[in-house]
């Protein structure tokens, strides 16, 4: 008893040990919360200054900027939709094509995949994630979209084409580069990153609950579709909205093979723009304030939109576990 | 081999008392691989119909990896193979034509922990079923309600059968995961250490299950706790470094075993 005293003693608050260990602690979580300040500083001052300078464009059109396709350099008459609409479709395109794409690679990477062939795959996934997006504007403008124009685009037309209704998205001439083009490299280019994150999360499933689905004596695919899946879903819907957040913002491939034209046509194989090609091509010849600062609305947008998708990611992840009762 | 012998003597002796028993699964000169790694060596055993094998060994000896290939789910993993056979019904189930899905239907599996699928309790249950029966609304109900009942789950689940599986306790998620064996009518049950991840009071509503479902199933269970061997099991089997050792009745094994690492284990000594 005397020597647990005595020992008490020794780790008292008043012990230069103890008092170390409080400041040290204190300029730790000091150094931490000044960290993590610095990210909602950071956030603030680009809304800040988003609003800052998208406010002229906003006074002189209002809500119409929106709303409306004109998009009028000379007469500075400038509206969003055309952007609005080619960033929302090319990235729709991306994400029907890229997903499932994605899916399939690390479903097979994870329960097909004979072992030899495992790090191959992986590494060339890996690879494509690593390749600077001017290459694959250049690829898509000088290789992708003329093999297109002169393939794919043709037959499109001539089947899809030909059908009431949805046939209208595949008229007109085969131009190569287009909605359709962009759509699908950006696919080309969210696949590694949605692969890679659908791969690591497949790969957190215990072997155990796995083995207990095959132990009932279900096919791989049940296993997949049933199980893993669902039980990865949070982490599925973050490789998903990832490869989105990149699709949305992907600038330099999309000016390269979209066409840039401020126009919303009803057939995917016209040429339309995104809000990043918009900006990216017309930033240094915006003479004209109001023009600048619809450039810089267009910006703004762009973060609204950011914004809902990832809000809407959320919503759907609760009702999703509200579902599965977790 | 002494394993083989006994093997013969104890069934035959076992006959004598009770004339149903049935050899459900014949273990013969099984082999398996880890790769390199040589994990059982030569296996001889028979399995019987309503009756409870008990596998007990210390860890590393091979008692898991032998139930993993009586529903081949080694198969999952490359570089394990195994040699020799496994009959079920006197068929070869470690034949390259045995449809595996088949096979998995037919031989259920309960793992050391609980592993509920992320669904409702009653689709976790019916899960298994669907997969093999197209049955209507009312049928599949009769279904998961037996299969409830027979793991004494009913009356704690009846009332939120739409609610997750996960949000059981512990010993509750592991009888859905019986019931979720049980509901697809296998032949046969492979616990393996069902009870190590939970309380005492669980592990003795698992082992009450153990002994009403054994009329209906031949059920094989690997557990690292000597006295429930002891109490759920007819014959046991005591493995030590990839071998059978000792097989035998399970009064006989504890009582009077005739191999001295198997008193030494039984006794404490090592394991």
């Amino acid at each position: 008893m005397v020597d647990m005293a005595v020992k008490a003693s020794d780790i008292s608050a008043e012990s230069p040990r103890a008092r170390t260990q409080r400041r040290n602690d204190l300029l730790f979580r000091g150094a931490t919360l000044f960290f993590a300040l610095l990210v909602l500083t950071l956030l603030g001052g680009v809304i800040i200054s988003l609003i800052h300078g998208a406010l002229p464009a906003l006074k002189a059109f209002g809500f119409g900027f929106v709303t409306t396709e004109i998009w009028n350099p000379v007469t500075e008459k400038f509206g969003a939709l055309a952007p609005i609409y080619g960033t929302l479709v090319t990235s729709a395109i991306a994400m029907l094509v890229g997903v499932p794409v994605s899916f399939g690679i690390a479903i097979f990477l994870t329960e097909l995949c004979p072992a030899w062939a495992k790090r191959p795959i992986g590494i060339a996934v890996e690879l494509l994630a690593g390749i600077p997006s001017i290459i694959y504007g250049i690829w898509g403008l000088f290789v992708f979209a003329p093999f297109l124009q002169r393939t794919v685009q043709p037959f499109l037309i001539n089947t899809l084409g030909t059908i009431p209704g949805i046939g209208a998205w595949f008229k007109g001439p085969p131009y190569g580069i287009g909605v359709l083009t962009a759509g699908l490299i950006l696919a080309i280019m969210i696949l590694p990153f949605i692969t890679s994150i659908t791969r690591d999360v497949f790969e957190t499933m215990p072997a155990m609950l796995r083995e207990s689905a095959y132990g009932l004596g279900a096919t791989t695919w049940e296993v997949v579709r049933d199980i893993t899946i669902p039980y990865t879903r949070v982490g599925l819907v973050g490789g998903v909205m990832l490869g989105l957040g990149r699709a949305l913002g992907e600038t330099m491939a999309v000016t390269f093979v979209i066409g840039n034209s401020h126009r919303i046509a009803s057939s995917l194989l016209a040429p339309g723009t995104t809000i990043s090609a918009a900006i990216a091509n017309e930033f240094t010849e915006a003479v004209g304030d109001t023009y600048t600062s619809s450039l810089i609305a267009l910006g703004l947008v762009l973060f609204v939109i950011t914004f809902i998708v990832l809000s809407l990611a959320k919503l759907m992840l609760v009702r999703m576990n509200r579902k599965a009762g977790t | 081999m002494t394993a083989l012998s006994m093997t013969a003597e104890q069934s035959q002796a076992a006959l004598a008392t009770d004339g149903d028993m049935r050899e459900k699964i014949s273990v013969r000169n099984l082999n398996f691989y880890y790769g390199g790694f040589h994990a059982l060596r030569n296996i001889n055993l028979p399995l019987f119909d309503k009756r409870v094998t008990a596998f007990i060994g210390p860890s590393g000896c091979g008692k898991s990896t032998l139930l993993r290939i009586l529903n081949r789910i080694y198969d999952l993993y490359p570089n394990q193979r195994a040699e020799g056979e496994v009959l079920l019904d006197g068929e070869n189930l470690l034949s390259p034509k045995q449809d595996l899905n088949l096979l998995r239907a037919r031989v259920g599996m309960v793992f050391q922990k609980p592993t509920p699928f992320p669904m409702s309790i009653y689709d976790n249950v019916a899960y298994g079923i669907r997969l093999y029966e197209k049955l209507s609304r009312a049928d599949m109900d009769v279904r998961v309600e037996e299969a409830l009942r027979k793991t004494a789950l009913w009356t704690e689940v009846k009332d939120k059968l739409r609610q997750s599986g996960l949000s059981l306790s512990g010993g509750q998620q592991q009888r859905l995961c019986i019931a979720r064996a049980v509901a697809v009518r296998p032949a046969v049950l492979l616990l393996d250490e069902p009870t190590s991840a939970l309380d005492p009071i669980s592990t003795s509503k698992i082992e009450e299950l153990v002994d009403e479902l054994k009329p209906d199933y031949c059920i094989a269970i690997v557990t690292h706790n000597m006295q429930q061997a002891a109490r759920v099991s007819d014959f046991t089997a005591f493995m030590y470094l990839g071998e059978l050792v000792e097989y035998g009745a399970t009064d006989t094994i504890f009582t009077a075993p005739k191999e001295e690492k198997t008193e030494q284990y039984i006794t404490g000594r090592f394991g």
